[in-house]
C-alpha cells in the first residue's frame, strides 16, 4: 500500500529523482566544521518560527512596542521562552554564519567551480546583519533607541549622499514611528524575503555543485 | 583557471566523492545533532540568562550611552579611529571597501591552489582581519563604561521610599499635600482653587495599583489638571525616580503594608532633647523638604522666597528676612501659626504643619537660627537662652519631656 501511494506520488512530483539528487548523493568525507552550514540554516528557521510567534502580540508602534514586549516577557504563557530564542538566536546566527564563512574561505571553497555559492553566502551574511541592525530597535527601549540614534548617525557621515541615507533609513530627521514602522517591515518582509530567495539559491548551488572536499597536500 | 585546471579539479573532486560517504545520512545526521544541540543551547539560554529588559525608550535622555549589539562593537570601536575630518574614511570607504572585497573575493583570488600553504598570503590577510575584528570587538566591550541606568535610584526598597519622599516632597506636595491628603489648591499658577481629592486614602490605595499610579505620575491626567512628570512626556522625572516616589506612596499610606523600619527611620524628623537648640541641616531641612520646598523654589509663586539653601532660607524673599534669629514675630513663625500678614497667608496654605513640627521651627529661631549642628550645640550651651514656657507665645504647646 505504502509502496503504491509512493509511486503514485512519484508519477507525479517524481519525489524519487528528488530523493537520488539531494538525498543519495555522494558527497566527499568532511568533518564537523561542515555542518555549520545547516546550524545556520536551523537558525534561521528557529528565527522565523519564534519571529511570526512574536508578532501576534508585538505592535509596532513607539507608544505600545516596549509594553507589549513586556506583556509578551510576562503576560503571554511562554512567550519569555520564544523571546529569549528571538534574542539569543540572532546572536548565534551571527556568530554561525560567520564561522562558517570562514571556514569556507580558509578551505578555499569559493574557488571554482562556487564563485556564485560564496556571493550568495555574502548576501546572506550582510542580510543577517541587517536583520540585526533592524530587530535591535523593535523594543523600543532606551538601549535599542539610543544604538539605532547613533547607527543611523553613522551613515550621515557618508560624503554627499550621507544625509539622504540617513534620511531613508530614519523615514524623517529623527528617529519616530515612521522609523519602527520600516524597520519592522524590513525586519519581517523585505529582508527574510531576501534571506529565502537567497538561502535557496544558495542551497541549489550546494546541490548541484556538491560539498567542497577539505584540501589535501596536492590541491 | 583554465581549461586543464578545471578537468583536473573535477578529476580529483570524484575522486574524492568516491571515497567518500552518501549525504543521507551521514552528512544529515551529523547536522541533525549539532541543529539539536544548539536548540537545546537556545532553550537553556533563554530559560537562565533571559533578555536584558532596559527601560522604555526616552528621546530626552541623552545621558543614556548608545550600545549597538554586540556584533557591531567592532565598527563602533574602528570609528573612535577616525575622528573628525577622517570620520567618512571608517564609515563609508572601509566598509565599503571590505563589503566589496569579500564579495568579490573569488574573482580577484585567482591563485588556483587551495591547500593552506599553497595561499599563506590569502590566509594571513584573513586572520590578521579576524584577529582585528576580535580585538576591536574586545576593547570596545572594555572601555564602554557600565550604563547607569538613568532615573534609576537606590538599590534596596528602604532607599528608593526614602528617595521617593524627596521627590514628592518636591513635586507632589504643592497640589497633593504632605499627607496626600489633597484639599484645594493654594498659590500653584494655573490650577488655583482647583478641589483635589486624597491621593493616600484607603480607598485610592486599594483600588489602584502601583502601575496605575506610575502612569498616572508619567503621564498626568490632563483632565484633571494633572501635569504629566514623565521626561518622555517634557516632565522632569525618569522612570525610575517615578517608581520611587510609587514605593514611598504605597509604603507610606497603604494600611496593608508595614513601612521598613529603616526607611520609617530614615525619613522620621530627629529627634530633640528638651532644651536642645534644633540646627538648620539636622532639624529643618528633612521639615522643609517635607513641606514647603515644593512651592518655595524657583519657577512657583512663592514671593520670591526660596529656601532650598540656609542662605535663602535667612535673606531670600520678596518680604526678607522671613527669619530673624531669637524674634518669633519673623515672617514665617507668624504664617506657621496661620496669622494673615502683609508677607502673605497661613502657610503651608492648605493645612497647619503639626504643632511639634511648629515647635522645633520655634525653638531653632529662639536659639539664633543655627545653621550647623556645631553651631546648634554652642547655641544650646552657650549664650542663647534656651526656650522656656514664658518666652513662648501663648497656644504654643510646651515640648514633650
Amino acid at each position: 500500500m505504502a509502496a503504491k501511494i509512493l509511486d503514485w506520488l512519484d508519477e507525479r512530483l517524481g519525489i524519487k529523482t528528488v530523493y537520488d539528487t539531494v538525498l543519495d548523493r555522494d558527497v566527499p568525507k568532511v568533518n564537523w566544521w561542515f555542518t555549520l552550514g545547516s546550524a545556520s540554516l536551523f537558525l534561521f528557521v528557529m528565527q522565523g518560527i519564534t519571529g511570526i510567534f512574536l508578532t501576534v502580540y508585538y505592535v509596532p508602534t513607539p507608544d505600545h512596542a516596549a509594553d507589549s514586549i513586556l506583556y509578551i516577557m510576562n503576560g503571554v504563557d511562554f512567550g519569555w521562552l520564544i523571546r529569549g530564542i528571538h534574542h539569543w538566536g540572532a546572536s548565534l546566527m551571527v556568530i554561525f554564519v560567520f564561522i562558517h564563512m570562514l571556514r569556507t574561505f580558509y578551505c578555499a571553497a569559493y574557488k571554482f567551480p562556487r564563485e556564485l555559492t560564496w556571493v550568495t553566502g555574502v548576501i546572506l551574511l550582510l542580510a543577517t546583519l541587517g536583520m540585526g541592525f533592524t530587530g535591535y530597535l523593535l523594543p523600543m527601549n532606551q538601549r535599542s533607541y539610543w544604538a539605532t540614534t547613533v547607527g543611523t548617525e553613522i551613515a550621515a557621515t557618508v560624503p554627499f549622499i550621507g544625509t539622504f541615507i540617513m534620511r531613508v533609513l530614519r523615514g524623517g530627521t529623527d528617529i519616530s514611528a515612521v522609523t519602527l514602522a520600516r524597520f519592522f517591515s524590513a525586519h519581517i518582509w523585505i529582508l527574510p524575503a531576501v534571506l529565502v530567495l537567497t538561502i535557496s539559491i544558495h542551497m541549489y548551488l550546494i546541490v548541484r555543485l556538491g560539498i567542497s572536499s577539505i584540501p589535501k597536500e596536492d590541491d | 583557471m583554465n581549461e586543464e585546471q578545471k578537468q583536473e579539479y573535477y578529476k580529483k573532486y570524484k575522486k574524492e566523492k568516491q571515497k567518500g560517504v552518501k549525504f543521507y545520512p551521514d552528512i544529515v545526521y551529523k547536522d541533525i545533532i549539532v541543529s539539536f544541540g544548539l536548540f537545546l543551547l537556545l532553550i537553556g539560554l533563554a530559560t537562565f540568562v533571559g533578555v536584558d529588559s532596559a527601560p522604555k525608550a526616552d528621546p530626552s535622555d541623552t545621558t543614556y550611552i548608545p550600545r549597538p549589539e554586540w556584533y557591531f562593537l567592532f565598527l563602533f570601536q574602528m570609528l573612535k579611529y577616525f575622528p573628525g575630518q577622517l570620520e567618512w574614511v571608517g564609515t563609508a570607504i572601509i566598509p565599503a571597501i571590505a563589503v566589496l572585497a569579500l564579495i568579490l573575493l573569488p574573482f580577484f583570488d585567482r591563485n588556483p591552489k587551495r591547500f593552506w600553504r599553497k595561499r599563506k598570503l590569502a590566509i594571513s590577510i584573513m586572520t590578521v582581519i579576524v584577529i582585528g575584528i576580535v580585538a576591536l570587538t574586545v576593547v570596545a566591550v572594555v572601555t564602554t563604561p557600565a550604563q547607569e541606568e538613568s532615573g534609576t535610584l537606590a538599590g534596596t526598597i528602604s532607599e528608593k521610599i526614602v528617595a521617593g519622599e524627596e521627590l514628592y516632597g518636591l513635586y507632589c506636595v504643592e497640589c497633593h499635600g504632605a499627607d496626600g491628603e489633597g484639599g484645594e489648591i493654594i498659590g500653584v499658577e494655573g490650577l488655583e482653587g482647583v478641589e483635589v481629592k486624597s491621593i493616600s486614602s484607603q480607598d485610592e490605595m486599594y483600588t489602584r495599583s502601583d502601575e496605575t499610579f506610575f502612569n498616572i505620575i508619567g503621564f498626568g491626567q490632563g483632565s484633571l489638571g494633572m501635569p504629566p512628570f514623565s521626561k518622555a512626556y517634557a516632565g522632569e522625572l525618569g522612570p525610575g525616580e517615578i517608581e520611587a516616589i510609587v514605593a514611598f506612596m504605597r509604603y507610606t499610606w497603604d494600611d496593608r503594608i508595614e513601612i521598613p523600619a529603616e526607611a520609617a527611620q530614615a525619613s522620621a524628623i530627629p529627634e530633640l532633647a528638651p532644651d536642645e537648640v534644633p540646627s538648620y541641616e539636622v532639624h529643618i531641612v528633612p521639615i522643609v523638604k517635607r513641606y514647603c520646598i515644593s512651592c518655595h523654589r524657583p519657577g512657583k509663586k512663592n514671593g520670591e522666597y526660596f529656601i532650598t539653601t540656609y542662605d535663602e532660607v535667612m535673606q531670600s524673599g520678596d518680604y526678607a528676612p522671613n527669619v530673624i534669629p531669637g524674634d518669633l514675630t519673623s515672617n514665617l513663625i507668624r504664617m506657621i501659626h496661620r496669622e494673615e500678614i502683609e508677607a502673605g497667608g497661613p502657610m503651608p496654605p492648605t493645612k497647619a504643619l503639626k504643632p511639634e513640627l511648629i515647635d522645633i521651627f520655634e525653638r531653632w529661631v529662639l536659639g539664633g537660627a543655627p545653621n550647623t549642628v556645631d553651631d546648634a550645640a554652642a547655641a544650646s550651651t552657650g549664650s542663647a537662652e534656651p526656650p522656656s514656657e514664658e518666652t513662648l507665645p501663648t497656644g504654643t504647646p510646651t515640648p514633650s519631656p
